[in-house]
């Protein structure tokens, strides 16, 4: 596989997002596919950000370690990230923003000094166009000639009008020569022969457009990262889908409309993350003991309390699964990638619609922030299933909410569809819907309620699997770590070690598919984004079994291969 | 309970001589005026006695946590405008923990009717103070008596620009029918403030004293409830004289008006269409 790692560096601000948008985009014009994450601080401006992209001539799933170019907008860059660049790497810097300490230290690699900043201005274009300068520089060693980054830029910028596009373009070019200048003509990444039409999206884009998919049509939301790109996408694009989205005064109101709307009869959902998440937990029991549909994404990130608001981590896997107080049913999905978001996400609402419960989507900042190469979606492949609904007429006049039946699944009325009234109520309750005290009713409802998780579990979702069958070595994680451990086990086997990865698209109830698996001969290990094994946890009280090990990450940075085949132990790799 | 005319139930949680029974009747009056069937009201409410009067009305029930009314309120009106919406509550638990959903609700002006049950106290938690209760009033939290400055819902909601405030009371069924009509008519976020005496936990405030001291704005000549200002100053009188009525009330942008382009028809009956969601897919669409 031929492979090319692009990092950029800067402070936040400084437009580095810009130049990585713009790469990426006119990469995947070109033909790459990519993968591509984003490492930022908690702050608007200053700081020390990065960019990193992986273009590679067949799909990749993960980042790695090695810097093939690297571009730096400020000191830290050179400072913090200059050892990562492999021999022969190349280093751009603006020496205008380096100090003499470090432009030494630039000077000491395969390097190009362009002042990205001056350059756009030398050519009468304003500072801002520095961002271009760098793109056009990184460009010369992909390309041979401009015509797709011209186009991106023009796509990019067509919204400001055509003196802009055209200075972008121009100081693009610029950067280019230079760089064809100075270093000439190198080896470029090899291409895929035929890429086809392809997406290049977040977790953030994907969860968003699963839900258009699924025909959402409310959401409300707080601004929380890294949950925000969801609501955003879902700002911009839904009203075209005629859906609307109402920012709320807090995650507490948020996932109450969105439970309100839910009620009528519309598909309803919410994002948050962390704190945000804890705030709604309320709700979920309500969602839980009412019957509610009710789907959440909560995107992960570091805690306790505001942890790293804006780094990654699979910390709230238990809270997600304990999800609120009493018992009701729910399920938790945790896609690893951005084509299983769409899809999961669409599933997502056919869960909660069908057993009327809650469903949490765990995402996390590494999978929110990170764009991957992705075959375009496919809508027929997107099932509505609303579970059990009935018209007007069908329901009667005398019609029950809560309607005792063999599965514990009381047919939905939409209120106001029929003469029945739809009485729903988080207190417990009779058939009605009406308050009850008594015990018998009690222990009848609570029993109704929990007779659809067993549905639920008996319909999870099986574990995915990659590498070898017969192994001896099997990985297993959920959500992010998916295409880290797809790229540990081809590091294994390409070292003669059967290794297979299980990644758990449905981490609450657990498939019992997974049992089958934890019975092989392999070695397991579970590899986990957090500090105590909350999956490890998860599978051994569901399971009764213990992993021969554990790789586990809680420094709010994603895992890559190289991360997780180095902490194997020993005899694993080398024996 | 059929789709025949507002049925209020005989049976209750409530206490003999509640305030509660003077507004679900009055709400089942005003609601029969209207012309509205049972199936085409929903009421949202959380929890508190007042949280139960759905359960004892005809109707649609949402019946929700503490506090957590008016949002839930507004998420189910903006998916089916056609429902009648009233929300729902009790002085604790909506100008409490609910507060910042008052305020909110408020700001977006939904379209939906707020029926708050003020007994300034905490009734099914036995009497504990509320945001409302006056100072000096000993109750199990505070024993030496309410020392924090009495929540105004009134003056609040004006100063908010709230597009109708009116406050009520439980004793006069026909003022309190009359109120709740003019709050439905009314296009935009609607709050009633139900003056409503706790037989059981409020020894002051009572049906006696009420009775003695309510006066009725709305009879009032001269005076303008588009005035802010004047409005302003009737919600600050809370002494010899307590007025209720409607204090102030004007048009202004709802928000469902906001989704006007969305809402054509209400969204609980549009059908998704997929082409869009294919659009918007082909505009990520590379190569």
């Amino acid at each position: 596989m031929q492979n090319l790692n692009i990092k950029i560096g800067g402070q936040a601000g400084q437009g580095l997002v810009s130049i990585g948008t713009i790469l990426l985009r006119a990469a995947t014009q070109e033909g790459w596919y990519l993968f591509a994450h984003q490492d930022y601080e908690s702050r608007i401006r200053g700081g020390h950000n990065f960019f990193q992209i992986r273009l590679a001539d067949r799909p990749v799933a993960s980042w790695e370690n090695d810097i093939d170019v690297l571009v730096a907008l400020d000191e830290a860059t050179i400072t913090r990230e200059l050892e990562e660049v492999k021999p022969g790497g190349v280093v751009i810097y603006d020496p205008d923003v380096l100090g003499p300490d470090a432009q030494k230290l630039a000077e000491q690699s395969n390097s190009i000094g362009l002042p990205f900043a001056r350059m756009a201005e030398e050519l009468g274009q304003p500072k801002i166009m520095g961002n271009a300068v760098a793109a056009g520089a990184v460009w010369a060693l992909l390309s041979e000639d401009l015509t797709e980054l011209h186009e991106t830029l023009a796509l990019m910028f067509s919204d400001k009008g055509p003196a802009i596009v055209q200075g972008n373009q121009q100081v693009a070019s610029a950067g280019f020569a230079r760089v064809r200048e100075l270093l000439g003509e190198r080896p470029r990444p090899g291409k895929p022969a035929n890429p086809g039409p392809r997406l290049v999206l977040r977790g953030n884009d994907a969860l968003p457009l699963g839900a258009l998919a699924a025909g959402v049509k409310f959401m409300s939301a707080y601004p929380m990262t890294p949950s925000t790109g969801v609501t955003e996408f879902i700002s911009e694009h839904g009203r075209r889908a005629k859906l609307i989205m109402e920012q709320a005064e807090d995650e507490i109101a948020a996932i109450n409309m969105a439970i309100g709307a839910s009620y009528t009869g519309v598909r309803a959902m919410t994002a948050t993350s962390g704190g945000g998440f804890a705030l709604m937990t309320e709700a979920l029991s309500l969602a839980g003991s009412a019957e509610i549909p009710i789907v959440v994404v909560n995107a992960m990130r570091p805690g306790p309390s505001t942890g790293l608001p804006t780094r990654t981590e699979q910390g709230d896997l238990r809270y997600a699964v304990a999800m609120s107080f009493g018992d009701f049913p729910r399920a938790v999905l945790a896609p690893g990638d951005v084509e299983e978001a769409f899809y999961l996400m669409a599933h997502a609402f056919n869960l909660a619609e069908e057993y009327q419960m809650p469903v949490v989507v765990l995402s996390d900042q590494h999978l929110a922030d990170s764009y991957t190469t992705v075959p375009p979606f496919d809508l027929s492949r997107v099932e509505i299933k609303r579970g059990k609904v009935v018209s007007g007429e069908e329901a009667g006049p005398d019609y029950l909410r809560y309607r005792f039946t063999a599965d514990g699944i009381s047919p939905r009325l939409y209120p106001g569809f029929g003469q029945g009234l739809v009485v729903a109520a988080g207190d417990e309750h009779d058939e009605h819907g009406h308050l009850i005290e008594d015990a018998e009713t009690r222990q009848k409802m609570m029993e109704k309620r929990m007779a659809k998780q067993k549905l639920v579990e008996e319909n999870a979702l099986e574990p995915v699997l990659c590498g070898a069958e017969d192994a001896e070595l099997m990985l297993i994680g959920f959500g992010s770590t998916k295409g880290a451990i797809a790229e540990a086990v081809e590091m294994l086997n390409s070292r003669g070690i059967r290794a297979q990865g299980v990644h758990l698209p449905q981490v609450f109830p657990l498939p019992q598919g997974l049992e089958v698996l934890l019975q092989k001969p392999a070695r397991k290990f579970i590899v986990e984004g957090n500090y105590t094994g909350q999956l490890e946890e998860l599978i051994a009280s569901r399971f009764a079994w213990k992993p021969d090990g554990s790789i586990r990450r809680y420094d709010g940075r994603p895992m890559n291969a190289k991360y997780i085949v180095d902490r194997l132990p020993g005899g694993v790799c080398h024996g | 309970m059929a789709n025949s005319g507002f049925v209020v139930c005989k049976e209750t949680a409530w206490c003999p001589g509640c305030g509660n029974f003077g507004i679900v009747r009055a709400l089942a009056k005003a609601l029969d005026g209207l012309g509205l069937q049972p199936n085409e009201v929903l009421y949202v409410s959380g929890i508190g006695q007042a949280g139960k009067l759905p359960h004892y009305i005809s109707g649609n029930v949402l019946n929700t946590l503490h506090e957590r009314t008016l949002p839930t309120a507004t998420g189910a009106k903006l998916a089916n405008g056609d429902l009648t919406v009233i929300a729902v509550g009790g002085d604790g638990d909506g100008y409490a923990e609910g507060g910042n959903h008052f305020l909110h609700a408020i700001r977006r002006n939904v379209n939906i009717t707020y029926i708050v049950h003020d007994n300034q106290v905490f009734g099914l938690t036995k009497g504990q103070a509320s945001p409302r209760s006056d100072r000096g009033m000993v109750t199990g939290t505070t024993p030496l008596g309410v020392y924090n400055e009495p929540f105004n819902p009134l003056a609040t909601a004006i100063t908010l620009n709230a597009s109708f405030v009116a406050r009520s009371y439980a004793g006069d069924q026909e003022h309190l029918a009359r109120t709740i009509q003019a709050a439905i008519q009314h296009e935009g976020f609607a709050l009633i403030d139900v003056l409503q005496p706790c037989v059981t936990f409020n020894k002051i405030n009572t049906y006696q004293y009420f009775r003695e001291r309510v006066y009725d704005l709305d009879q009032e000549e001269g005076y303008d409830r588009t005035d802010r200002q004047a409005a302003w100053a009737r919600s600050w009188e809370w002494g010899d004289r307590i007025p209720i009525g409607i204090f102030y009330q004007i048009q202004r942008p709802t928000l469902d008006q906001h989704y006007a382009d969305i809402l054509i028809k209400p969204l609980v009956r549009q059908e998704l269409d997929k082409s869009v969601v294919e659009e918007i897919l082909d505009e990520f669409r590379i190569g």
